[in-house]
């Protein structure tokens, strides 16, 4: 059969690339798909500042309103995991292992693994769970990854309240220490915004690792100390190698937890090394997933 | 930089007269489709191969990646005030050359260059679909590049020009089509774009909706904007552009005046196809016989305005 094709009369006229680059220059027009310079990268996601914030507020919203209690649930839950927890771990399994305080040790664990764990989760599939808005929107991508993890812990305020409260029933003394809670929390914040940024790009890339990380949250869960004292459990091993307890009294969720404890517990005094680490690990990770994210800038929106 | 030295005469895509908004320059997408794809032939009945044989090629169903070629190699060069119509089937590319003209999809390979900001409009362009229409308006204008204030000052016109009343605290996703078309329209244009790309948005929304949707398109093409509009619809481009161009299986096949373009696009996919096949046979049988010279007056008498 005959092709009905294009007409020669019509057909578009070559154009040479040389020739299209050298008008785009003459008119000064700027290339869009491609990665933006460092510096402007970060000017430009300063002056989407206000876009970040209202995007996280929008996601709390758009998380807590599909039912009749609302935000309260975000109280609600974290109380009765709790319970939940405190039932399993501190009766039924007993997993105090020499620490007097386990209400608040519990609490801490569990409060502060919660928005680290949806962090890792929701925050490193966002470059494809936004595909529409990426499809729709011109924007810097890098604030996606950070809107996740601000919303999450947006969302985990009424929690650390809570947490808090539940401080003060257990009995913990009030120190000037007290101040340092939330310099923890924005610790791990960073923290937490690192992994988010770097796995955004590693899921957007090989998207199949997304499967991987409900993995690599539960394992984290389990090695980090949310319910058990860590130096308890290391001292237990016989023979291990100095480092291997390091690596899991240090690793970054762990230090994360040990970061909370501190100021708030009064067994467990601050260290300097715990907030050193802790510190070094959310500024490397932050740092590092900046870089990383904005390297590929240019290519997200595709897959 | 240096500007690349010219060879020759320029091409005849560049109009020198004119400031461009957009070059385009080799333009390819490729997207990634993850589909448990496998060629049809593995499905075929006379497929005589063994069962053994076929178990083995039977790449496990429900893994795998596709690449999708959606638009291949296309240039142009779009100028300041024109409207510029998209012509092609579903599934022709156009919509992704479109989204990648308003810069949120990156091309696979060539380059683009946009003289200002561009912005997408377009049934496809999903806000917050769970947040209220307030709130979309929030992250539209600011994901526009406005500033709070801006926002708060232009945030009355957009809500009047959206027309869509007490819903505008309720959220998106209780809005009807028409609704929701008509906010984001009026998002979109909230900020008059340097360059704004049209997505068959205009295709919802009732009979007065368009006619002020179309008075606002023009008032931006006015303000020495670009638009570009897509459509399936050659009636449409007609009415509305003043260049068309037509792809078809992701190649720029035709770029010029609406009327022909539209023509092409009509020969290949409109009710008259047929007859269009048996004259493009006929042309091919004539140049076979008697050379170009006799198809020219065929084509002449097909077409007088051809200036064949």
């Amino acid at each position: 059969m005959t092709d009905i094709g294009p007409d020669p009369q019509y057909s578009p006229p070559y154009l040479p690339a040389a020739e299209a680059a050298a008008l785009a220059a003459r008119y000064d027009l700027t290339q869009v798909g491609v990665r933006p310079g460092f510096g402007a990268y970060v000017r430009e996601l300063w002056r989407y500042r206000h876009l970040t914030w209202t995007l996280a507020k929008g996601e709390f919203v758009a998380e807590n309103q599909d039912n009749h209690l609302g935000w309260l649930w975000s109280v609600i839950n974290p109380i009765l995991l709790g319970v939940a927890y405190y039932l399993i771990f501190g009766v039924l399994i007993g997993t105090r292992g020499g620490i007097d305080n386990f209400v608040t040790f519990l609490t801490i664990g569990l409060f502060v693994f919660i928005p680290i764990s949806s962090a890792l989760a929701s925050g490193t599939k966002v470059l494809i769970s936004r595909i529409k808005m990426i499809r729709s929107l011109t924007f810097p991508r890098v604030i996606l990854p950070i809107t996740v993890t601000l919303s999450q812990f947006v969302s985990a305020g009424p929690a650390f309240a809570v947490l808090v409260v539940i401080a003060l029933l257990a009995g913990e003394p009030v120190t000037a220490e007290w101040l340092l809670f939330p310099v923890a929390l924005l610790i791990v914040f960073f923290m937490c915004l690192g992994f988010a940024l770097i796995g955004s790009r590693l899921v957007h890339a090989f998207r199949d690792l997304g499967n991987l990380m409900p993995l690599l949250t539960r394992l984290l869960r389990y090695v980090s100390g949310v319910f058990f004292s860590l130096e308890a459990s290391i001292a237990r091993f016989d023979g291990a190698p100095d480092w291997v307890g390091h690596i899991l009294e240090f690793q970054p969720v762990a230090v994360a937890l040990t970061l909370v404890r501190e100021p708030m517990m009064a067994e467990f005094p601050l260290r300097w090394e715990t907030w050193a680490i802790a510190s070094a690990w959310a500024f490397g990770l932050t740092l590092v997933g900046f870089v990383f994210f904005w390297r590929g800038e240019g290519s997200y929106g595709r897959a | 930089m240096a500007e690349p030295e010219l060879t020759g005469a320029p091409s005849a895509a560049i109009d020198a007269s004119r400031v461009p908004s957009v070059v385009a320059s080799h333009i390819s997408i490729t997207y990634r489709v993850f589909s448990p794809g496998r060629s049809e032939e593995l499905d075929d009945p006379s497929d005589e191969t063994g069962p053994l044989r076929r178990m083995l090629r039977r790449t496990s169903p429900g893994v795998g990646v596709r690449e999708v070629e959606a638009v291949k190699d296309v240039s142009f060069v779009a100028y300041k005030g024109e409207s510029i119509g998209v012509l092609g089937r579903n599934g022709s590319g156009k919509s992704t050359l479109l989204r990648t003209i308003a810069g949120v999809v990156p091309p696979t390979s060539g380059q683009l260059w946009l003289n200002g900001r561009a912005a997408l409009l377009g049934v496809n362009a999903v806000l917050m679909a769970r947040l209220s229409g307030r709130r979309n308006i929030w992250i539209g204008a600011l994901a526009m590049g406005l500033t709070p204030d801006e926002v708060r000052e232009r945030f009355d016109d957009i809500v009047e020009f959206a027309d869509i009343g007490e819903f505008i605290d309720m959220p998106m996703s209780s809005y009807s089509s028409g609704m929701a078309a008509r906010l984001r329209f009026a998002i979109s244009t909230a900020v008059v774009p340097d360059i704004l790309v049209v997505d068959e948005a205009l295709s919802t929304g009732d009979a007065h909706f368009r006619d002020r949707a179309n008075e606002r398109i023009t008032q931006i093409r006015e303000q020495a904007g670009t638009v570009f509009i897509v459509s399936h619809n050659a009636a449409t481009i007609q009415s509305l552009c003043d260049r068309a161009l037509w792809i078809d299986g992701g190649r720029l096949l035709a770029d010029g005046k609406p009327g022909p373009v539209a023509g092409l696009y009509q020969r290949k996919y409109g009710k008259n196809r047929h007859i269009w096949r048996e004259r493009y046979a006929e042309i091919h049988r004539v140049i076979d016989q008697q050379g170009l010279e006799g198809a020219r007056d065929l084509l002449r008498k097909w077409e007088p305005e051809g200036g064949w």
